[in-house]
Parts: C-alpha cells; structure tokens; sequence
C-alpha cells in the first residue's frame, strides 16, 4: 500500500487538525476561558488532551492493523 | 435492480413505531409553558440527556444511506467524517458554549446582531432558514423514497404522511417533546445499527469458514480496512478534500452555527452539563454512530468479497442498505430496522422544525413586531410557525428530487450556505477587530465569489492538493477550501479597513470575555466557594420575589448566600431534570430540610408531593 494511502492522510489530519487543536488550547488558555487553577478547568483540560490523543491512537491502530493485514 | 419491499408484519411494526412516536412527544406538551419551555425546554436538562438526543439529531435518515453506500465502496474509511470534530471542541466547549449560554441569546442570527448589527442578523436569518429548511425537505426526501416503495404511496403524499406525523408532537411539545422523542430514538437508532452490525456478522461466520468478528475482518481487502481514504484520489471520496468539507467547514459549521445542535445545549441545566454532553458525545456515541451508519455496507462488502451471488449482481451502491438488511435480517425485524430510518428523519427534522420556528419567532417577528407580544401569542405564533416550516420543505421536495442523489443535494447545500456563516461567526468570536462591514463584505462577496467558483472550477485549482479536475462537473469536497479562503480573504481584508468596534459593544461577546460571563449572567459577583447538595421537601410559599428560600442549615451546606443561583430538581436521577426549576435563594429560614418555592416554580417544574427536591447552588 502506498504512503498516501496509509500515513500521508494520518500526518496530514492530525498535523493540520493538530495545528487547530493546538491554537484552540492556547487561546482558552490565554484568555483564562479555561482557568488551570480551578479543580474542574484542570479536568477538562485532560479530557481535552486525552481526546486529541484518543482519536489519534484510534487512527493510528487501525492503520497498523490494515498494513499487517496486507 | 428488484430489492425486498418488506412484509406485511414489517408494515405494521413501521406504523406502530410512528404511533408510539407521536404519542410520547405529545405527552410532553405540558411541559412547554412560555417560548423558552418551547425552544430551550427551559435550560433545565442533564448532559446524559441532552447527549443521547443528539445522536438522532446528527444521525438523519439520509446518513444510513449515504454513510452505507461508501462503506460498501470504500470500506472503512467512511467513518471519517465522524472521527474528525475533536479539534475544535476545545473552542466549542470553553469559547462559544458560555458566550450563547450566559449571554442567553436565542439564535444564531441574534448573536449576529449583538456582535454586528442588525443587517448581519437578517443576512445570517436568511441563510440559516434556507440551509435549515432545505435540510429538512432533503430529510423527507430520503424516507419517502424508501417508505413509498413499502407502502406503495405515490411519493409526494408519503412527504406529506411524514410531516404531518411529526407535526403532531411537536405542534404541542416544541424542544421538550424534541428533546425526549429523540432520547427514545436515538437509542432505537443506535440498537437497530448495532444489531444490523452483529446479525450481519452472524451470516458470515455462518457463511464463510471464520466466525465473529474475524468472519468480518478476514473477509474485507487490506485497503478496505483503513480508516483514512486515499489521499487525493478518486475525486468523488479522498482524505483531503473531505476533511475540509467536513472536519473543518462542517465540523465548525455543526458546532457553532447549527441552531438545532445550539437549542439542544441551551436546554443544559447549566454550561458544565452542555460540556459533559459534548464530550461524550464526540468521544463515544459518535464513533458508535459511525459503525450504526456504516455497517450494512462494511457487511455488503464481506458478503460481496467472500459469497459472491448473495447480493444482486449489478447491486448500486446507494441500494446497500435496504439490500443487505434483507438479507441479513428476518420479516418484522427488517421493519424494525426500517423504522430506525424513520427514527432518524423524524428526530432530525423535528430538531431542524423547532430551531427554525425558533428564529422565525425570535429573528423575523421580534425585530419586526411594533409591540412585545404576550408570552402565549409567541408561543402560539411559534406553534403555527413549524408547521409552515413543514409545509415549505414539502413544497421543496419536489426540487431536491430533481437532483442526481441526495448525496449531491446535501453536499450542495453545505458547500453554498454553510461557509459565509463559519466565517462571519467564528471570526465574530475570536477576532474583535472582526467588524459588521467585514461581516457583510463576507456574506455578500464571499457568496459571489463562491458561485463564482462553481462556474470557473480553475479558480479551486490551486487549493486542489492533486485531485483530479472532473470536466463538466468540478470539484466536490475541496471547493470547501477555496470557499473558506475567499470568505476569510475578503472578511478579514475589509475589517483591516474598518474602524473596529468600542469594547463596550463587544463586551461578553468574544472568548476574551468568557471569564467574566458568569458575573454578567447572575448580576453580582459569583459565588465560587464548592458546597454539597442539599436533599430537602417542598412547601408553596408564594412571594412577591422569585426566589426560593432554605434554612440557615442547608444553605450552610450549600455554600450559598442570599441572591445566588439554584437550581432544584425532582430527586429522581432518571428523570434527568425534566422536573426542575432555576431560582435565585432567599433569605434562610429555620424549617430545616424543607425549600419554600412558590407556585411559579411548582407549574414550571411540576413537582410532585411524595418526592423530595435536589437543591444545589449554581453560582
């Protein structure tokens, strides 16, 4: 299977949608919207990151298992 | 192609559920008491609620065919478009959710005004009803074309069955009929997908020489296994042009610019609810929607790769669907399955009708009416209003019909209305120097330059990543791109232009303002300090003030002081804050473990003797 078939999208789709993610946690941060120092604000901001890092994983797995599958 | 029009049994089961439909919604009529009962089911609602709901409102009845159609082609790469709205929850959750929630406006097009002007509003109205209404005349499109070949209807009368069945819940209901109908729904959806899912596995491994979900796997091609399309090829279905179709123009334009998806987080119990519903939504029913939509085509292409014959040869794409349930299934649960589709478009379209009258009520009337109306003028106005709504998108069905698919007549929608609006409003929350000039200059020229686009696609060229250029027809999901840049190009090139606006006007408006937005909504400053529940019985008081006052005790317990926000509820969990009513504390009294309320508060959330009231302090 070729790259653009299996990695090009996956590079493409967290490293474009990375840079929104990325941006959006700076500006909440930034603008205190979310606010680390409160206990609740700290919790979400893990389910922010786990999320991110969930549906990459996800991706990842089953690119994995499709080339092995070749 | 001849496909399986269903039994006798599976006709009944159909109608039965549309019964069992009509009659829940209409139960929860006396719940609706003023317009915001009517449009936000009176903020009052727990996120598991409000998250299960919209899963049906995401999943419309055009999804099964549509998403199963890839699937079937593709394989699993037609989950992508419900994998990619995570990256801009952050935005969502902590910019735009506090913004419409504390600022209590009632529509998109209302922010449009506050944040610009009142031309803006009307621009943004226009587009949002044609975008909704069309959607909902696409929605009737799809079930009928698969119900009128059950029944054997003529085409346009099955429309026109279908409208008025939803009309007769939500006429009386409005959100809180919408909100409860597509709880039920939405898990008939979500059961009947995944039943679909192991019925289909069952056949294989009874089929072929592996059992489970290795029968399945083993039986689809390594290619059809990955997650992600290729990623520029073929022009109708490839990774990038879909993720800015749909991960960015679509992800931001459900988010932020739905209105039905708006209403439904406004009818939170508070802005961490509307949070907690976003969340588990995105992180778990959606990738659980993506295997209900998707996988009678995943199960039509095993079937296809390792039995050829089974299915028809010469089976169209878009048929997969109804073919590969008839084959999987038996008679009654083939009707079951069916009236899933039927769940799908009426909780759909039911969410899209209420959101529209909505803004009818709230952006056309309001602004326009020379005197404030009573509550139950509105409210009757707002009841008459949806079933215009419906009688537009009948009217319209004719026009979508004339289409190549729906597939074609979805995707033409998002990519004409959907661009302008994600511009003007994400701009609008993230950019102050965005101006009303700047927002127009983006809906008017923005607009044209994308028709533009349309007719000369050379102009998409250089936003095309590679993908082919199809003579006659242009590009598909990568115009989103091109129409993106150009609406942001002449956005922002106009505001550096314009004078920008006071920060008075912008105050609580923008994310720079999210943190002071609790004090605006409550009036005084916050009250921050953490306290527990309080579990107290009721007694009506009635007062001049609305306010409900506990003892000394309980709202030491509470934390709270005198003029805070409460927030009571029927202490049965399940219920999930149907019963319920926002209130401001009064002073203590020394009746411990009773609340005082006043029969306002009792007819809003029609309390019941024999329970107890869950008090808790909001801010």
């Amino acid at each position: 299977m070729e790259f653009a078939n299996t990695w090009l999208p996956f590079i493409y789709l967290y490293g474009v949608g990375g840079i929104a993610f990325v941006l959006g946690m700076l500006l909440i941060l930034r603008t205190k919207a979310l606010r680390v120092s409160f206990e609740r604000d700290k919790k979400w901001l893990w389910v922010l990151i786990y999320g991110f890092l969930f549906y990459a994983g996800l991706h990842a797995t089953f690119i994995l298992l499709a080339i092995g599958s070749y | 192609m001849d496909i399986a029009v269903g039994t006798t049994l599976d006709r009944y089961v159909i109608l039965a559920y549309f019964a069992i439909v009509m009659g829940f919604g209409a139960y929860f009529g006396k719940y609706s008491k003023t317009t915001s009962d009517y449009f936000f089911g009176g903020r009052r609602f727990a996120w598991w609620l409000i998250s299960i709901s919209i899963v049906a409102t995401g999943v419309g009845s055009h999804s099964f065919v549509k998403y199963s159609t890839k699937a079937y082609q593709y394989g699993l790469s037609s989950t992508m478009t419900y994998m990619n709205d995570w990256f801009f929850i952050p935005l969502f959750m902590f910019g735009w959710l506090p913004i419409i929630y504390y600022t209590r406006v009632r529509s998109i097009p209302e922010y449009f005004e506050r944040r610009f002007n009142r031309t803006a509003r009307y621009l943004a109205t226009m587009m949002t009803l044609l975008y909704m209404i069309g959607y909902i005349a696409i929605q009737f499109l799809t079930l009928a074309t698969a119900l009128y070949r059950i029944y054997g209807i003529p085409l346009m009368m099955t429309v026109i069955l279908i409208a008025i069945a939803t009309t007769v819940y939500m006429h009386f209901g409005g959100q809180t009929s919408v909100i409860f109908t597509d709880l039920f729904q939405g898990l008939i959806l979500i059961f009947a997908g995944l039943l679909l899912f192991f019925l289909g596995i069952q056949y294989l491994g009874d089929h072929t020489a592996f059992s489970g979900l290795q029968a399945f796997w083993m039986n689809l091609s390594p290619q059809e296994k990955l997650p992600l399309a290729h990623f520029n090829h073929p022009p109708d279905f490839n990774f990038v042009g879909i993720f800015w179709q749909d991960g960015i123009a679509g992800s931001v334009g459900f988010l932020f610019l739905n209105q039905g998806l708006i209403m439904r987080f406004m009818a939170a119990k508070s802005v961490n609810e509307g949070r907690k519903a976003a969340a588990f939504n995105v992180l778990l029913i959606l990738p659980i929607s993506a295997i209900v939509v998707s996988n009678a085509g995943w199960i039509g292409r095993a079937i296809s790769n390792a039995l050829p014959g089974v299915l028809p040869d010469g089976l169209a794409a878009n048929d997969v669907f109804v073919a590969v349930t008839n084959v999987v299934s038996a008679p009654g649960v083939f009707g079951f399955i069916i009236a899933a589709l039927c769940a799908a478009l009426m909780s759909t379209a039911d969410t899209l009708v209420n959101a529209s009258s909505a803004i009818i009520v709230n952006d056309i009337y309001r602004p326009l009416a020379k005197k404030a109306k009573s509550e139950k003028r509105e409210l009757e106005l707002a009841r008459w209003t949806s079933i215009a709504v419906k009688v537009i998108a009948v009217i319209l069905v004719p026009f979508f019909n004339s289409f190549d698919s729906i597939y074609e007549a979805h995707g033409w929608f998002h990519s004409t209305f959907t661009p302008p609006l994600v511009v003007g409003v994400f701009l609008g929350i993230f950019w102050k120097r965005f101006t009303a000039p700047a927002v127009i200059a983006t809906f008017v020229v923005g607009a044209f330059l994308m028709i533009l686009g349309q007719f000369i696609p050379e102009l998409i060229s250089p936003f095309s990543h590679g993908i082919e250029l199809r003579p006659g027809r242009g590009y598909t999901y990568i115009g989103a791109l091109y129409n993106l840049v150009v609406c942001a190009s002449v956005g922002v090139i106009v505001a550096l232009f314009t004078k920008p606006d006071s920060e008075e006007k912008l105050y609580g408006l923008t994310i720079f303002d999210v943190h002071k937005l609790k004090s605006i909504y409550k009036g005084s400053p916050v009250n921050e300090e953490k306290g527990k529940n309080a579990l107290v019985k009721w007694k009506v008081k009635d007062t001049d003030n609305n306010v409900i006052r506990f003892s000394k005790s309980d709202m030491d317990l509470m934390k709270a002081l005198p003029g805070d926000l409460v927030y009571v509820q029927d202490s049965r969990w399940w219920l999930g804050g149907l019963k319920s009513a926002h209130s401001t504390f009064g002073e203590p009294h020394n009746e411990d473990g009773v609340a005082y309320i006043n029969s306002m508060h009792l007819d809003h959330g029609q309390f019941v003797e024999a329970y107890q009231l869950k008090a808790e302090k909001e801010m």
